[in-house]
């Protein structure tokens, strides 16, 4: 589809985007927080979506409890002078439940269709900037796969594998049974990797190679490397214990969790801590994975790293100078529940390569029984000077194979390479960068130049204030509360990056000030009187209403504030 | 941030202009309170001018509110505009606080 015809409107009809089963409770909650992402998607309108979703959240738990087949269908509906978000219950509902939906929506219609008693509610969207890329991330939205999900289908593809495993148990001898469990944990392992490369054509900001070449039996070697969003890559190196179909198994799981919880988590230490508590519970045959994940934030060059146990990386920085990151955050993955990683964190100037591998690699040896080693890698990074992440993965590999000559190969061995290119200006972007003292009467400046820089760019009025709002309220919250040293008022910096890249506008707040996560409280009571009320936390409830995501991180010394705004659904208000 | 005042019958319009953020509501907490000193306890605040009400403002108009409900005052606001609407809609402010879309809608109201 080009470019005008995704942005033309959609022609009147009914459009189907998806259905979200509600099979146990925990998919209720799936189901409130997609819901709610549509609703602000379309509307804009933060209200109607917290209302909406408060609205699904008590229904679908009854829809959920009294029907074995719960569901809820959502279509759109562009047929009237507005478009409607159409949300069908499907199933039976208690009174309770219907006298909530009918204190919600003036027309309920309830009736049967094909798949059953279903009652129907319509939201009327208060805009008509609805177009085909909209209508898609629609549907994407609705199809977005849980974790369990992603661990159901892992279980399909076992239930596959089950079919070879009785071919397995009929091979006569054991010599041929055991060559064909480790071929089907071979078959497993090479089906999980990530294989085609140039992997990120796309972005300009990075490099990336990998090679996996597994041993004749013994092997758990893997890695993965996923865009969590534009800004971040993440990528890991893992080598999980044991071989056969068990191990590849561990890994499958382990390569799952590691993604569905990435989506949602830009700390490599948090992303590991609950890997490992997932894999680590009822972990009986105690196998264990070491792993390497680190996130490289591609605007800024960070890369945020955690080491479970792996062989330290090699970072050849584009002076010629080599390091090797050396620190440990925490044990192997899945040995006991319960361990806090660590994370550490560099930054990558343009043109520094990073060089990941497992120990099949330093422990390959040649046909006297003698090493590969860490020294003879090391030496042969370092008196490289690799144009591309693809170079310094043959480069090494073929060294390896030369040294080992007619041995067999005693293990798996994996090398991945990651090079830095740098920032890139996409098309269509812009950004402004702006610094501030920690000084409260700064704050109005730093909002007119936001103002200018919306002006130039089209952002919306109306986006542009509630932007104004969020500044006043953080920015008065670091310069207020951030500060513990009785320096001078203007003695810290803060620093702010607003991007603006389709029609998105993403906003980052950088302060030095003590660790302070502003969304980490609950939000206020807004039903109390006048004289009940206390005020404090107001503030961010209002960020965190007035902008589609917010987030948090503490990167070294620094608290990072990220604001996501989408425009496409201002335009209309 | 301007601050005008005209006496309309019993009630004192303060229109306002700018934006009402952490910055400009400590003087405009100010002016209301002098104006409460004054003897005018029939406050009518007048938001047409104004971009964006912060939760710093929301304190003062809060403080204001609870000030004036201790006398036999009262206090109204008008004309917000649809940032400052969401503003009162999202802290629950526009049903603790009078609030009226126009200047003469409120000067009616008894």
């Amino acid at each position: 589809m080009n470019q005008a015809q995704s942005r033309s409107p959609l022609p009147r009809e009914t459009f189907t985007l998806g259905s979200i089963p509600l099979v146990e409770s925990c998919s209720v909650l799936e189901a409130r927080r997609k819901i709610h992402s549509l609703a602000s998607l379309v509307a804009g309108d933060s209200l109607l979506s917290t209302r909406l979703a408060t609205v699904v959240s008590e229904v679908g738990k009854a829809l959920q409890r009294l029907n074995q087949n719960a569901r809820i269908e959502v279509g759109l509906c562009t047929k009237g002078n507005l478009p409607r978000l159409q949300l069908d219950f499907v199933g039976q509902l208690d009174s309770r439940s219907l006298g909530y939906l009918n204190s919600f929506f003036d027309h309920l219609e309830k009736d049967s269709g094909t798949g059953g008693l279903f009652h129907r509610v319509n939201v009327e969207l208060t805009t008509s900037g609805v177009n085909r890329a909209t209508l898609a991330r629609l549907r994407e939205i609705v199809e977005q796969k849980t974790r369990d999900q992603l661990l159901e289908e892992i279980q399909s593809k076992n239930s596959e594998l089950e079919e070879s495993l009785e071919t397995l148990k009929r091979t006569r001898s054991a010599k041929d049974r055991m060559e064909s469990e480790l071929n089907i944990g071979r078959d497993i392992q090479m089906s999980m990797l990530p294989l085609s490369f140039p992997a990120f054509p796309e972005q300009g900001e990075f490099d990336v190679h990998a090679a996996l070449y597994p041993a004749q039996e013994v092997g758990g070697d893997f890695y993965d490397m996923f865009m969590i969003d534009l800004d971040h890559f993440c990528f890991c190196v893992g080598d999980v214990s044991g071989k056969g179909v068990p191990a590849a198994l561990f890994m499958a799981v382990t390569k799952t969790l590691i993604k569905s919880r990435a989506a949602n988590d830009l700390s490599p230490a948090s992303i590991l801590s609950h890997v490992n508590s997932e894999s680590a519970e009822g972990n009986d045959s105690a196998m264990f994975v070491t792993l390497f994940l680190a996130i490289l934030n591609l605007h800024s060059g960070e890369m945020v790293y955690s080491n479970a146990g792996h062989n330290p990386p090699y970072l050849m920085r584009s002076n010629g100078e080599m390091e090797r990151l050396e620190n440990r955050h925490g044990p192997v993955i899945g040995a006991m529940e319960g361990i806090a990683y660590g994370e550490d964190s560099t930054v990558l100037a343009p043109a520094d390569m990073l060089y990941l591998y497992t120990d099949g690699v330093t422990e390959a040896m040649d046909i006297a029984g003698s090493l590969y080693g860490e020294e003879r890698l090391r030496e042969r990074l370092r008196g490289a000077d690799y144009p591309a992440a693809k170079d310094a993965v043959e480069d090494t590999v073929d060294d390896v194979w030369r040294y080992q000559g007619d041995a067999s190969q005693a293990d798996d061995i994996t090398i991945m390479s990651v090079r830095y290119h740098g920032p890139v200006t996409r098309e269509g972007e812009t950004e402004l960068t702006l610094r501030m003292h920690n000084d409260i009467t700064a704050i109005a400046g730093v909002n007119d130049d936001f103002c200018r820089f919306a002006e130039q760019h089209g952002i919306p009025a109306a986006v542009q204030r509630r932007m104004n709002v969020c500044l006043d309220e953080l920015l008065n919250n670091i310069v207020s509360y951030g500060y513990c040293d009785e320096a001078a008022s203007d003695a810290h910096e803060i620093e702010l990056h607003f991007r603006l890249l389709d029609s998105e506008l993403v906003v980052t707040i950088i302060d030095d000030g003590k660790p302070f996560n502003p969304f980490g409280n609950d939000p206020p009571d807004t039903c109390l009187s006048v004289e009940e009320r206390p005020i404090g936390g107001l503030g961010v409830h209002l960020v965190k209403n007035f902008m589609d995501k917010v987030h948090y991180e503490r990167h070294g010394e620094n608290n990072v504030v990220t604001l996501h705004k989408h425009l496409d659904q201002e335009q209309e208000a | 941030m301007d601050i005008s005042t005209e006496q309309i019958d019993s009630t004192t319009v303060v229109r306002m202009s700018g934006n009402l953020d952490t910055n400009t509501s400590a003087p405009a907490h100010a002016k209301l309170d002098s104006l409460i000193e004054d003897g005018n306890t029939h406050l009518l605040v007048n938001l047409r001018q104004v971009g964006f009400v912060s939760s710093a403002g929301l304190r003062i108009l809060l403080a204001t509110a609870k000030r004036l409900n201790g006398t036999d005052g009262s206090l109204k606001i008008s004309n917000l505009n649809e940032t400052v609407n969401e503003v009162f809609e999202i802290s629950g402010f526009n049903s603790i606080l009078n609030v009226f879309s126009t200047e003469e809608d409120a000067l009616k109201d008894g």
